[in-house]
């Protein structure tokens, strides 16, 4: 008596467990046609702020919708995509050459979506005196062939290199831009997202950093490099020499109607290059 | 050894003890306390009438009229402040142009300084940032910002041998004799007037959504996600991990299968919980695909096959201290070994395995590597039950970190992330106690 009663609660589980199983495939299969009310956004730290403020701006309008966005690292957005877990990998870099084969033979079919442009601004701790550095001694700093800010101009303090972790878009920009396949000394200190940079930079005063535009407020102090300083009107027009697009990346071109086709073309519309303004980015749609 | 020895070296141990429970209870006190008092200012503090502008306006919390009337008394006070600089404004085309162009960009950095502490001018068009919308809705990042008004932070660069020294320069030296001066003295005087401060025990602060990248409201998302971890991951934890022990501790005997698979479990307890995370998100997502994305049901399983060893390893001890004359008895009455193990030693048990369970539920609700590639986003909503078969959610141990770590204006939003930190310890403290005293009750209802 007591083992049938037993039986009847396990058959009952496993019988709702495969009903459910059943339900959230019957869920799915509806959504698909109506465009999926959940949109899965993973990627860079850098891009991460406008992914957010886009996420929310949607959802304000459409409350039917759940964006979620993590921030991760650009690396970790590709192999989301290409694993198929997430519907928008941000990216503060351009795909790899690998990263487009890996996903191609996964079925995936990479599509950029251009959002913003960012310039890298050089950070130092304010009370630093030095005010601008060529690429060429941003170079060596982290070569290691200067080691001391008594050699570009500043007081005798030993520099304290801040760099980011290898899985970065911002670390592919700069290792592309400034070092010119050139080793980063190891003596530097790797962390592991954009504010992340600026904290350490704005509690150490012999420190170098680089981080996004929109990361960069009045506790650090950005750099002129080669003459020119960072801001929106210098990264627009070129003169600023480290600067980048920043992508969303979506397996194809989203059906038109989609939500995520709305979403990833959010900075095609006033408001969005108002967000990304505001933010701090430079808005690409400026005419 | 002599006895007065003896006592003396007892004395000295039960010492030691007492000793040691002041050490730890000194540490509890000094890791808690902070948390405690800089929690609660996620909950209680001075709230401006921005606070109450942005409640009534994005979620009609308040009473209309009341909210309206310290508005309109509010806009009456800093109605002079806008004068100044529109007459200011005004001045500055009469003057030189070189003059003209320094004082500008001056002006320009006192009226950014001033939207952020009062929300933008009035006649200006409204931004579309929420965080531009309104002025401080905190008493203390308004003070904060009033300094950043009244001062700006020079660098005095003139030691060669060092850094430069910082320096605090009035605002207002910028601005000597010209209409703009009395400005500062009367933001100065008057921003308790224009902000109308008052102590506000904001407890929804758990149950709102967070707006604007946390800039304005609270942390049910993450809250709600954390309860869906913890709850699920025991649902799933606990009766796969109470058969395992059942049948460890009744059924198996000796093998060298089941050493194996002993060691196999002690060991599984000692690995370190990123590599359960990378495991989840490659078995459980990448390969299994329990859900196409990251999703509260994979996080779930990933912090279940974290904390089944802890599960397993303690209710296989508690089973093995029930009595065996208890299951000799069972046994010689007649009842089967299924119906024994079921009705006689699980109950007996039962006190020893809800120990194990409180103990990984703590575990679950505070760990983050296992949810950061399975579960844990630093943005979305908060989730129906159903939705979390499929869809990722805010966490609490990982909005935390994300917090810390990448948010673009952390300075501005700490209270934030000390109440997350506050809720999370007092979650954690919660479930605690609930299963503590389940535990006891049920103690006590065996024994008598």
């Amino acid at each position: 008596m007591k083992r049938s009663t037993l039986r009847t609660v396990i058959l009952l589980a496993v019988a709702s467990a495969f009903a459910l199983a059943v339900q959230t495939r019957g869920v799915h299969a509806q959504e698909s046609t109506a465009g999926s009310t959940k949109i899965v956004v993973d990627g860079s730290t850098t891009v991460g702020p406008i992914a957010k403020a886009f996420a929310e701006h949607y959802m304000g309008l459409h409350p039917e919708v759940n964006i979620t966005v993590s921030e991760s690292g650009s690396g970790n957005g590709a192999k989301s995509l290409i694993n198929g877990v997430c519907d928008v990998a941000d990216m503060s870099r351009f795909m790899k050459e690998r990263e487009f084969k890996a996903a191609v033979e996964k079925g995936v079919m990479p599509v950029a979506h251009v959002v913003a442009m960012d310039g890298l601004p050089i950070i130092v701790h304010p009370s630093n005196p030095v005010k601008a550095l060529t690429v060429q001694q941003v170079r060596d700093i982290y070569t290691g062939k200067i080691t001391n800010w008594r050699e570009v101009g500043g007081p005798n303090v030993r520099i304290v290199k801040i760099s980011r972790d290898t899985n970065s878009g911002t670390y592919e920009t700069f290792a592309k831009l400034i070092m010119k396949k050139e080793k980063i000394a190891p003596d530097t200190e790797h962390v592991g997202s954009n504010g992340a940079v600026r904290q350490r930079v704005q509690s150490t005063p012999a420190a170098i950093g680089y981080a996004g535009l929109g990361f960069v407020d009045r506790t650090v102090k950005a750099l002129g490099i080669n003459g020119v300083y960072p801001d929106r009107e210098s990264v627009r027009s070129g003169r600023y020499p480290i600067a980048r697009p920043l992508f969303m990346f979506t397996d194809g071109y989203p059906a038109l109607g989609t939500r995520l086709h709305a979403f990833v073309t959010l900075h095609l519309s006033p408001k969005g290059q108002e967000i990304i303004e505001d933010i701090g980015f430079v808005p690409v749609t400026d005419y | 050894m002599r006895l007065s020895t003896r006592k003396l070296l007892d004395r000295s141990f039960s010492g030691l003890g007492v000793f040691a429970i002041l050490l730890m209870v000194g540490a509890l006190l000094v890791l808690l306390a902070p948390i405690a008092a800089r929690g609660s200012r996620a909950f209680v503090f001075r709230a401006t009438v921005e606070h109450r502008q942005f409640m009534l306006e994005e979620s009609g919390r308040g009473d209309h009229d009341a909210i309206d009337a310290e508005i309109r008394a509010a806009a009456e006070v800093r109605r002079k402040a806008y004068d100044m600089i529109a007459r200011f404004e005004e001045e500055l085309e009469a003057a030189g142009r070189s003059e003209r162009r320094e004082l500008r960009r001056s002006l320009r950095e006192v009226k950014d300084h001033l939207a952020g502490l009062l929300g933008p001018a009035p006649g200006n068009a409204r931004p579309v940032l929420l965080r531009d919308q309104y002025g401080q809705t905190r008493w203390d990042r308004a003070l904060v910002g009033l300094g950043d008004f009244l001062y700006v932070t020079e660098y005095d660069y003139s030691d060669p041998s060092g850094m430069g020294r910082p320096l605090l320069v009035p605002r207002v030296d910028g601005f000597r004799g010209t209409s703009l001066e009395p400005l500062f003295a009367y933001v100065e005087q008057n921003l308790e007037r224009m902000l109308r401060p008052r102590l506000t025990f904001y407890w929804r602060f758990l149950f709102d959504e967070g707006r604007d990248a946390h800039f304005f409201g609270g942390i049910w998302p993450a809250v709600l996600g954390t309860l869906y971890l913890t709850i699920g991951t025991m649902l799933i934890a606990a009766p796969v991990g109470i058969a395992s022990a059942v049948y460890l501790a009744e059924f198996a005997g000796e093998g060298w299968l089941i050493s194996l698979i002993r060691t196999c479990i002690g060991t599984l307890a000692g690995v370190p919980s990123i590599v359960f995370g990378l495991f989840g998100l490659a078995f459980f997502i990448n390969t299994l695909g329990v859900s196409d994305s990251k999703s509260v049901l994979a996080g779930c399983l990933t912090l279940a096959v974290l904390v089944l060893p802890t599960v397993i390893r303690a209710s296989e001890e508690a089973i093995l201290a029930v009595p065996k004359t208890y299951k000799e008895a069972s046994l010689s009455l007649g009842a089967g070994q299924g119906s024994t193990v079921l009705r006689v030693i699980l109950p007996a048990a039962l006190p020893g395995i809800l120990t194990s369970v409180i103990i990984s539920m703590g575990r679950a609700a505070g760990e983050t590597a296992p949810i950061i590639f399975t579960a844990a986003v630093s943005l979305g909503r908060p989730l129906s039950l159903r939705q979390t078969l499929s869809q990722p959610t805010p966490a609490l141990p990982w909005n935390i970190y994300n917090l810390c770590t990448e948010h673009e204006a952390v300075d501005q939003i700490r209270h934030v992330q000390y109440g997350m930190v506050l809720t999370l310890v007092l979650l954690v403290l919660l479930l605690n106690l609930a299963a503590i005293l389940l535990r006891a009750r049920l103690a006590r209802r065996l024994a008598g």
